[in-house]
């Protein structure tokens, strides 16, 4: 199971596995194996070490680890791998089930059922689609962590939903806009949906509420890019290298880290400053054991090597999707045709309910209208159903609604 | 494995039990749902039924989860942000906690509004003693945010500095609560993130006395160094003189100057300098500081909205602070002062604040069961957190108006 959202009463954040204050019942009845997977800590122990090198700004607090566990990236958005399959998995069926049962309830059902995507093509078509919304994002010419904060609140979100449920290219869209919202760049709706013909801005914000709900609500996403100039300024410092040879290395380790992680499950497994090594090891293997030479000198050798170790099964993830991909993927019509049967199959299986999120939004405010409105007027009910009929009426519907729920508070706020 | 229904867990009678909705009701609202993609299946689209399916995904599961480890309690306050109830831990009635429920903002069309994007985002990462803790967020059915937050009843700082005829207060309890804001604020600095709206108002006082930093509406990560951010934050009165002149690229220096008047105004029990327009604002501080010119602040001048008056005022010697806050000590005026230096650059962060010899000179600051209370803050509470985050003080003649006006064009 995915660690709790709350923090415990006290104030402090708790990273036991098993937190006393969540009866969890209903997740536990429906998850399988939660004893082997309930750890929410990354595989590895390692970011004990994480942001070594800043130790220049690191003042009385604790340290940079414990700083670090703090964050929602780490209390949410960590697992081993095998928990995170088992998430991944969980997802597959859970919405192949619901799909199934609602295409035989149908009338006439739908028989035979369509095949369904397994998570093996969920995740090679989840990370087309992050390639899609890559280009889309450089496209808004977005500075590149907004890019990357849009990538991985797609790859969150699509561990606890699936492909099927929600369709992914209105997600790319969102988790664009939303990602602009999250770092503080106020990109206006119409004019972020100009940019994409077809696109209207009320399909924009449609799955809106539902991706902050997958997101858990953790907006904040700890990228390595910082500690990449950190790192650098710290191997000029050291004056070992030409700069010829830092440029390089920094250079390339940018482009790596613009693409590789955000097309594995790095931000899954491992800190940022662990992501940043491995990308740094990829791009020049010599600065990366220099910096670990300089950040362990006076300590163990094991010490050293636990760390390095990690970097380098890091490393080997980043290494599956080098930044030379990105144009394959792009440019080849291949990928596309690699694609095109999972497109396919993907359209044929999916949630007939939930394609359209503009209606499935519509549904849900009325929904919930409904509620209020039953239990702040007593209209009849013919007036309630009458509502679900024209936008018009529904807006003037509105405005009395809240006219009449605002009640006391019409002139404002006490001052 | 087969989709288990929802079960309905027995709902406590505090809560709103969810009415099971006749079949009938949602039946005009289906036809609308293909965008023109025809489906390869032949199945009538049914959004409102996917609304009300009672299936749950992992996302849903997990925020139903959040949702049924509280109990919403009575209203404690209603606004037009938000509604703020009491609410309780389901496994243990004893531990409150106030769960703030953000409204649909019919008036803001572009989605969540920033200032609940920014306030989730910030009290998500930082955990703190001074810094009120969020402890979950869920969304309801309606789609409404429900932020669960500390319970603090004993309202804010503000009240307390302004009821003058039934609060008392002395050196060791300022010192007590400047400790406590000093180590919010340096908190959210070694967070790399910029508070940007300290008043006495958003400091909120729980029940063992303690004071935590709230109000996050206005929050923001710190910027790259060439990339701008807004002037236009900051309460007026609590405003340094750099966003007065409209600076773009600022520090942690900003929110040091909101907690030197903060520390000011605990000592004068007056809003320190409070200007009513930011002409007036700046022409108050140099006044009160002095005239921001090249000699004490060099760059001053090329600040896009630099304006003082012809007169320049000299910058106010420490005599001049110790008629005032002579309360403080020689200490506390030396670093009230350098909280008020003019030049963010000479202005002192808060690492070094807290290292600051005030502290450990006599008096001791007060323990924080010790420290002087109000009552009836339950309704306070309420009030504090209803606002809308990082509402400004002029905002609230806007406010007024948008409400009127909105009533009339309907």
């Amino acid at each position: 199971m995915v660690s709790t959202t709350s923090r415990p009463l006290t104030g402090q954040p708790q990273f036991d596995t098993c937190d006393p204050l969540s009866p969890r019942r209903l997740s536990q009845a429906l998850l399988p194996s939660s004893h082997d997977s309930h750890d929410p800590q990354p595989s590895t122990p390692a970011h004990k070490y994480l942001g070594r090198l800043r130790a220049s700004v690191r003042v009385t607090m604790a340290t940079e680890d414990a700083r670090y566990r703090q964050s929602s990236q780490y209390r949410l958005w960590s697992f081993s791998p095998t928990h995170l399959q088992s998430l991944r998995e969980k997802t597959n069926s859970l919405a192949v089930s619901h799909i199934s049962s609602r295409l035989r309830a149908s009338s006439p059902p739908v028989d035979p059922l369509p095949d369904f995507l397994t998570p093996a093509d969920e995740a090679m078509l989840l990370n087309f689609y992050i390639v899609d919304l890559l280009r889309a994002a450089q496209f808004c010419e977005l500075p590149s962590e907004i890019q990357a904060t849009a990538a991985i609140f797609f790859r969150r979100f699509y561990v606890t939903n699936s492909l099927m449920t929600y369709p992914p290219r209105a997600l790319t869209m969102t988790c664009i806009f939303f990602a602009c919202k999250a770092e503080g760049l106020y990109y206006r709706l119409q004019k972020f949906a100009d940019k994409f013909p077809g696109i209207t801005g009320e399909e924009v914000l449609a799955a809106e509420y539902v991706l902050c709900q997958g997101l858990r609500f953790a907006f904040d996403v700890r990228h390595p890019y910082r500690a990449l100039e950190g790192a650098v300024m710290e191997l000029r410092r050291l004056g070992d290298f030409d700069e010829a040879r830092i440029v390089r290395a920094h250079q390339r380790t940018r482009d790596i880290l613009k693409f590789s992680p955000l097309l594995t499950d790095a931000y899954f497994h491992y800190t940022p400053s662990q992501i940043m090594f491995g990308a740094l090891s990829m791009a020049d293997e010599g600065l990366l054991q220099r910096l670990l030479r300089d950040a362990f000198s006076g300590q163990s050798e094991s010490s050293k090597n636990h760390v390095l170790e990690t970097v380098q099964s890091c490393r080997a993830m980043l290494e599956k999707e080098p930044p030379e991909r990105r144009t394959t993927f792009w440019d080849a019509s291949g990928s596309k045709e690699a694609m095109k049967p999972l497109n396919k199959k993907l359209r044929k299986c999916r949630d007939p309910d939930r394609v359209d999120l503009v209606a499935l939004q519509k549904a849900r405010r009325e929904q919930a209208l409904q509620k209020t409105k039953g239990k702040v007027a007593t209209k009849d009910d013919s007036d309630v159903f009458g509502a679900s009929n024209g936008t018009v009426k529904d807006d003037e519907r509105e405005a009395k609604r809240r006219r009449v729920a605002a009640g006391a508070d019409m002139f404002g706020p006490p001052l | 494995m087969a989709v288990s229904p929802l079960i309905l867990h027995p709902t406590s009678a505090l809560q709103n039990t969810r009415s099971v909705s006749s079949p009938l009701k949602n039946a005009a609202s289906t036809q609308t749902s293909s965008n023109g993609t025809p489906l390869a299946i032949q199945v009538v689209p049914n959004a409102a039924a996917a609304a009300q399916s009672t299936s749950l995904d992992i996302a849903e599961q997990l925020n139903e989860d959040e949702k049924r480890k509280y109990v919403k309690g009575k209203k404690l306050g209603e606004g037009t942000y938000a509604n703020v109830y009491l609410g309780f831990l389901r496994s243990d009635p004893s531990q409150l906690v106030a769960i703030k429920k953000i409204k649909i903002q019919k008036e803001y069309t572009e989605g969540m509004a920033p200032d609940a994007v920014r306030e989730i985002k910030h009290l998500q990462e930082l955990s703190h003693p001074n810094i009120i803790t969020m402890h979950s967020v869920f969304s309801s059915k309606d789609q409404n945010l429900n932020l669960v937050l500390e319970y603090l009843p004993l309202g804010d700082l503000e009240m307390l500095i302004h009821d003058t005829e039934h609060i008392r207060y002395g050196a060791a309890d300022i010192k007590a609560w400047m400790g406590m804001l000093t180590r919010a604020i340096w908190f959210c600095h070694q967070n790399f993130v910029l508070h940007r709206d300290i008043k006495p108002n958003n400091l909120l006082i729980a029940a063992d006395g303690e004071v935590k930093l709230a109000d996050f509406g206005l929050a923001r990560s710190f910027s790259d160094p060439y990339r701008p951010m807004t002037s236009n934050v900051i309460t007026r009165w609590y405003r340094p003189p750099e966003l007065l002149f409209g600076a773009q690229h600022y520090s942690g220096a900003v929110d040091i100057w909101s907690v030197g008047l903060v520390l000011a105004e605990l000592v004068i029990r007056t809003p320190y300098i409070a200007g009513n327009s930011e002409i007036h604002q700046i022409q108050l501080i140099c006044q009160a500081v002095g005239t921001p010119t090249e000699e004490n602040w060099p760059g001053v001048t090329k600040l896009p909205d630099y304006t003082v008056d012809k007169e320049v005022i000299p910058l106010r010697g420490r005599d001049h602070y110790m008629t005032l806050f002579g309360t403080l000590g020689a200490e506390g005026v030396d670093l009230l002062m350098k909280t008020l230096s003019l030049d963010p650059k000479k202005r002192i962060t808060a690492h070094e604040m807290l290292k600051h010899d005030w502290w450990h000179k006599d008096p001791r600051p007060t323990r924080k069961q010790d420290l002087p209370k109000k009552s009836g803050g339950q309704a306070k509470v309420g009030d504090d957190l209803k606002r809308r985050p990082g509402v400004i003080d002029e905002e609230k003649g806007n406010k007024v108006a948008r409400k009127l006006d909105f009533g009339a064009t309907k």
